[in-house]
């Protein structure tokens, strides 16, 4: 990490904090100047979607991790500020010289809110799952664990995992939102039990108190909770009495609700409403994802896409400022590499991203494409058509790719863009010569998040025949030290970008929007709600 | 009488077990899967290899021991499980059902009394023009997409006016907006129906006579009208019963409410065959039902097709 | 949709006429003399209009549909965008007048499907009677059972998305309808003393029903087909609401209104004024409908 790293976080939270995130700024308190905390109260949530599958590992899911990030607690804490990684459930721990090691001492007197106890125990169960996956129970290995082997339990507050090859990432791993820990009883439960929210039974300080499938979550406070992590200010059962998470999926009754007065916070608030949320005199929380910037991933398994130029060109023929200047609003910064700006193991890279298009025809006149009575170029009779799915979960996916699709006609390029929905996309997504183009980002506060996004055998959005980035990408996540970690993501950035596989558009954020009246609202590292230290000034 | 009861109890069945095999062969056919839609989620880092083994899980016998063995199933009031949330499809009918019964019934008590408004109003009103401009209102009432006419609702009501809150609120408050978005285009064709028989009764030769023996106009109509447009309304009752199913898909959509229309689409989403299968199954047993009790309410109401088993 | 009720019976058999025109022509012919019906002149002025926007879309607006100019994003109707811009900066009356042949069109495939397999189940039944007569109507009354809409999406999931499958699905939804309404209506003019007649001077079957049952019966189908017409605009537009529209970035009119709907707080000439037209063509369509159903009556 280059020493100005974490002064230049310091400065951008700064910015998009001046936006409204007035507790997101500390680590987990309430930001002075807030007035002295009230106790009590319910807190209306509005979400986008119901949630899925609630098994941990799934968490990512934005409406599934709003909701265990309340009920779960972690055994890390990663600081959103300066993502260090800070005690929580686990007061302190070591770590062997080539990262295979890992030892954790836990906090005394945790338990879960069935009242069984958060041991040693409790934490290799969950890690065995997490880390392992169950065939018998159908759990699933999780992404944020690499290379692991067993756990063992050395006392009732002492676990050591043990890892076949370095496994740097697992210690940020333990901090992520998939790692939530729950009841021996929970994990040991069938997958499709685990995916049900009923089964759930974490630590964490709200617990569930009713549901309504698809409709509404009602949270409620654990009055013995007392291990929020240390770096808090604010310790003891949360402020809140109650949450009550109410699935709003029209955009614009979430947002008339929030300004009408009838919620209280609301997650997605789209570019569009963010100046009507202000101007009502509300907050905008523009939080970032710190991972692989929302972007157009090209398929080199196309046989379109196979030579790297036409890649290229249509990267130098995408104009991503036009993008967000038109579309979106300051809380999506253009992006200026592969991976966000707050993302580990970033490097500028927009000079190499810079908007060309004299120099995109110039390649795609070189590789043999001339254009047709359409405009639309052509080489040994077919088209210089590309596939691509409306993305569900991307803000204004459909009107990013229109966009697109208008810059691409002018350097002579079709891209057809097929409306989601679940049933022929799930098929077709996987098909290079059908989906030739991918919209998509993740977010993951740690480095190994570039390979969750483009090594073949995770998230695979390029559906990579590529042997070097997958060998780059492996030896990145197996990198012990930080620094030649690091240079390793650049590495791989430029790699990425020299073949054509990205086009990055936007550092996607969440964004969310909360009344004047509630205060110390706060993220974890990749903008999931933390409502732990949230409370009202007027019910 | 007993005979006519029985025959269309039985055509009634028959129909049912055809909606049933003609809903289960087509979603059998569905291009998509919803294990696929379900675990390729990258969150979930599934191999190809493990989606295979899953599918492998849910995968049953033969087809047509897979159809004896659903059908089956659906007489014993076992539905099988869905697969997108694993529980099982019964419990979930339960939860979402309540919530539409409330919804399309306050719905279908508003259409109509809209109805009853609208067609009295225009029959009672002197003025051509007026009579014209009402009498247009049902056909305005089923031009407006449901969908914009909830959101227009939602937006002047709740969030302009300050009226009902859409969030929150108490159950009744929380009725008010979807009732009102679900009922508007419901009551035009009744409204249309009930205008209709109350131009016909104006026609009869018998009208005149009794007006000239001193009966008001609304004596008139309630008295003949009523009796004359219940069985037409009863007929577009029935056949509307249907819409009210599928209207509450999109008013509960956009108002956000857990019924079955929320679970269809959502069902729809995830090419969750064993919930669709369901609700289309309950769609049409509610209409079948419906149905046959005006089939039997008409020969009671309607004496002069007693002896006759239509 | 199905709870559109069959125009009341009655009214006298004309024999040899062109089975639509025969409707049709009258209707406007009783226009010109005597009171003018504003109401019906104006839903032929819409429809006409529309149709013109169909034809030559160029003739009324000079903007593309489909290229906008980004800068120009989100402005309210004016002199220069007659119903304002949309968020990538395309002038949305260009978007409602290009799209107007996709969704006419869109409207007419699904009136097609449910107007021929409709009136050849209900002409197949009607003419046949007994035992096949039961048996299609018992299909029919399946069709009927399930919710129009319920029948879409499973149609479209079936077919998969695309302009044509979502008319397609549609179309299907209105079958029941279109085939109770023809079984009714030949069973009522098998049994007038013309036809009768027909088969009794040795008239082949199918010979008289092309030529004597057929034309009889179409005249409510003509009439319901245009209620029909309005009917399915909605439903496309009710089903892009629900995300299974045509493929961006057609402008269809649903798809326009679905998607403007989001913009509802900040623009909203974006849902308005394309849900106006709609408004327009689909009460229009029902005014002609009517219109047609009581020249039979």
């Amino acid at each position: 990490m280059s020493p100005s790293r974490p002064l230049r976080t310091v400065v951008t939270l700064t910015l998009v904090g001046l936006l409204g995130a007035c507790g997101g700024g500390g680590a987990a308190g309430p930001a002075p100047g807030d007035g002295k905390p009230v106790l009590g109260g319910t807190l209306t949530y509005l979400e986008h979607q119901p949630p899925t599958c609630l098994y941990l590992p799934a968490a990512g899911f934005y409406p599934n991790g709003g909701i265990l990030n309340q009920i779960t607690d972690k055994l890390t804490w990663q600081n959103p500020q300066t993502l260090e990684i800070e005690p929580w459930i686990a007061t302190k721990w070591e770590i062997n010289e080539d990262a295979t090691e890992y030892t954790f001492h836990l906090r005394d007197g945790v338990t879960f809110s069935d009242g069984s106890p958060l041991d040693a125990d409790a934490v290799a169960a969950n890690f065995d799952v997490y880390g392992l996956g169950d065939e018998k129970l159908k759990l699933p290995v999780a992404e944020f664990v690499n290379n692991y082997e067993r756990s063992e339990v050395i006392d009732p507050l002492t676990v050591r995992f043990h890892f076949d090859r370095p496994s740097p990432g697992f210690l940020q791993g333990t901090s992520v939102i998939g790692a939530g820990l729950v009841s021996k009883k929970t994990i040991s439960l069938p997958y499709e039990q685990q995916c049900q929210l009923k089964n759930i039974i974490g630590s964490g300080p709200f617990t569930l108190k009713k549901q309504i499938l698809d409709k509404e979550v009602d949270l409620v406070a654990r009055k013995d909770y007392d291990w929020a992590p240390p770096s808090s200010q604010h310790q003891g059962r949360a402020y809140l009495d109650e949450i009550k998470i109410i699935v709003t999926p029209e955009d614009n009754v979430r947002v008339g609700a929030l300004t009408s007065g009838q919620a209280d916070m609301v997650r997605y608030v789209q570019a569009y409403d963010e100046q009507t949320v202000k101007d009502a005199g509300f907050r905008i929380h523009a939080e970032p994802t710190r991972g692989v910037n929302n972007g157009l991933y090209l398929r080199p398994g196309n046989s379109l896409l196979k030579d790297p130029d036409v890649r290229t060109a249509l990267r130098l023929g995408t104009n991503a400022r036009e993008i967000v200047d038109t579309l979106f609003t300051e809380s999506y910064p253009v992006a200026t590499s592969v991976l966000s700006h707050l993302a580990q193991g970033y490097v500028d890279l927009s000079k190499e991203l810079a908007h060309d298009p004299a120099r995109a025809d110039a390649l795609l006149d070189a590789a043999g494409w001339t254009r047709g009575a359409d405009g639309i170029r052509a080489k040994d009779g077919r088209r210089l058509e590309l596939g691509v799915f409306v993305s569900g979960p991307q803000p204004l996916s459909k009107q990013t790719l229109e966009l697109v699709a208008q810059q691409w006609t002018k350097i002579g390029v079709k891209l057809e863009i097929r409306p989601a929905d679940a049933g022929t996309q799930a098929v077709d997504i996987k098909d290079a010569e059908k989906t030739a183009v991918q919209h998509s980002m993740v977010g993951r506060a740690d480095q190994d998040v570039i390979k969750s996004h483009f090594h073949s055998e995770n998230r695979d959005v390029i559906l990579s025949d590529d042997e070097k980035l997958d060998r780059l990408l492996e030896e990145e996540s197996a990198e012990p030290d930080t620094a030649a970690r690091n240079a390793k993501v650049a590495e791989i950035q430029r790699y990425v970008i020299e073949q054509g596989y990205a086009i990055p558009l936007f550092e996607e954020p969440q964004v969310y929007g909360a009344a004047p009246h509630v205060h110390g609202v706060a993220f974890e590292a990749v903008a999931r709600p933390w409502f732990y230290s949230v409370w009202k000034s007027q019910p | 009488m007993t005979r006519y009861l029985l025959s269309r109890a039985g055509q009634a069945a028959l129909v049912l077990w055809a909606a049933f095999t003609a809903s289960y062969v087509l979603l059998q056919l569905l291009p998509g899967d919803s294990i696929l839609i379900k675990f390729q989620n990258p969150e979930l880092g599934l191999s190809p290899q493990q989606i295979a083994e899953i599918r492998a899980y849910y995968a049953g016998g033969s087809p047509v021991a897979d159809y004896v063995q659903t059908l089956l199933g659906f007489l014993t009031g076992s539905l099988g499980y869905s697969i997108d949330t694993g529980a099982p499809v019964v419990e979930r009918l339960a939860e979402a059902l309540p919530e539409t019964a409330r919804l399309a019934s306050a719905a279908f008590l508003l259409a109509v009394l809209i109805a009853v408004v609208i067609a009295f109003a225009a029959s009672y009103s002197t003025t051509s023009w007026l009579r014209g401009a009402l009498l247009s209102v049902p056909s305005l009432f089923v031009s407006v997409p449901a969908f914009w006419l909830g959101i227009l609702l939602i937006q002047v009501f709740s969030f302009r006016l300050g009226l009902v809150p859409v969030i929150g609120g108490s159950e009744l408050q929380q009725l008010v907006l979807p009732v009102l978005t679900l009922a508007v285009p419901i009551s035009a064709p009744i409204a249309q129906v009930l205008a209709r028989a109350i131009d016909q009764v104006y026609a009869q030769p018998f009208v005149p006579v009794i007006a000239a023996r001193g009966a008001t106009r609304w004596w008139i109509l309630w008295r003949h009208v009523a009796r004359n447009a219940v069985l037409p309304t009863l007929t577009v009752a029935g056949l509307t019963f249907g819409e009210l199913i599928a209207g509450s898909v999109v008013t509960e959509t956009v108002f956000g409410r857990a019924g079955i229309g929320r679970l269809t689409e959502q069902a729809v989403n995830a090419q969750d065959t064993p919930v669709m299968l369901a609700v289309v199954v309950l769609a049409a047993a509610v209409f079948v039902l419906v149905n046959l009790v005006v089939d039997v309410l008409f020969p009671i109401l309607d004496p002069r097709l007693k002896g006759a088993a239509a | 949709m199905s709870g559109a009720p069959a125009p009341a019976g009655g009214g006298q058999a004309r024999v040899r006429l062109g089975p639509a025109l025969a409707r049709v022509v009258p209707a406007l012919a009783r226009v010109v003399p005597g009171r003018v019906p504003i109401g019906l002149v104006l839903a032929w002025a819409v429809v006409g209009l529309v149709l013109l926007w169909a034809a030559v879309p160029g003739a009324f607006t000079a903007y593309d549909p489909i290229a906008g100019v980004p800068a120009d994003k989100l402005r309210p109707p004016g002199a220069e965008h007659l119903f304002g811009t949309d968020a990538v900066g395309r002038d949305v009356f260009a978007r409602v007048v290009h799209g107007s042949v996709h969704s006419l069109s869109g409207a007419l495939v699904a009136v097609g499907v449910g107007l021929l397999l409709g009136t050849l189940l209900g002409l197949l039944a009607g003419a046949a009677g007994g035992v096949a007569d039961a048996a299609v109507m018992r299909v029919v009354d399946v069709l009927l059972s399930v919710p129009g809409l319920l029948l879409a999406l499973t149609v479209i999931i079936l077919l998969g998305p695309g302009t044509v499958n979502v008319a397609i699905a549609v179309g299907v939804g209105s079958v029941a309808a279109f085939a109770r309404l023809a079984r009714a209506e030949v069973v009522r003019v098998r049994r007038t003393d013309y036809v009768e007649a027909a088969f009794g001077s040795g008239g082949r079957y199918p010979a008289v029903l092309w030529r004597h049952v057929l034309p009889n019966s179409l005249g409510p189908v003509i009439a319901l087909a245009a209620l029909q017409f309005g009917a399915a605009i909605l439903a496309i537009s009710t089903l892009g609401f629900l995300g299974y529209g045509a493929e961006p970035p057609t402008p269809e009119w649903g798809l326009l209104i679905a998607e403007g709907r989001n913009y509802l707080a900040t623009s909203w000439w974006l849902t308005t004024l394309p849900g106006a037209v709609v408004v327009a063509v689909v009460l229009a369509a029902g005014r002609i409908s009517r219109s047609i159903g009581r020249e039979r009556a």
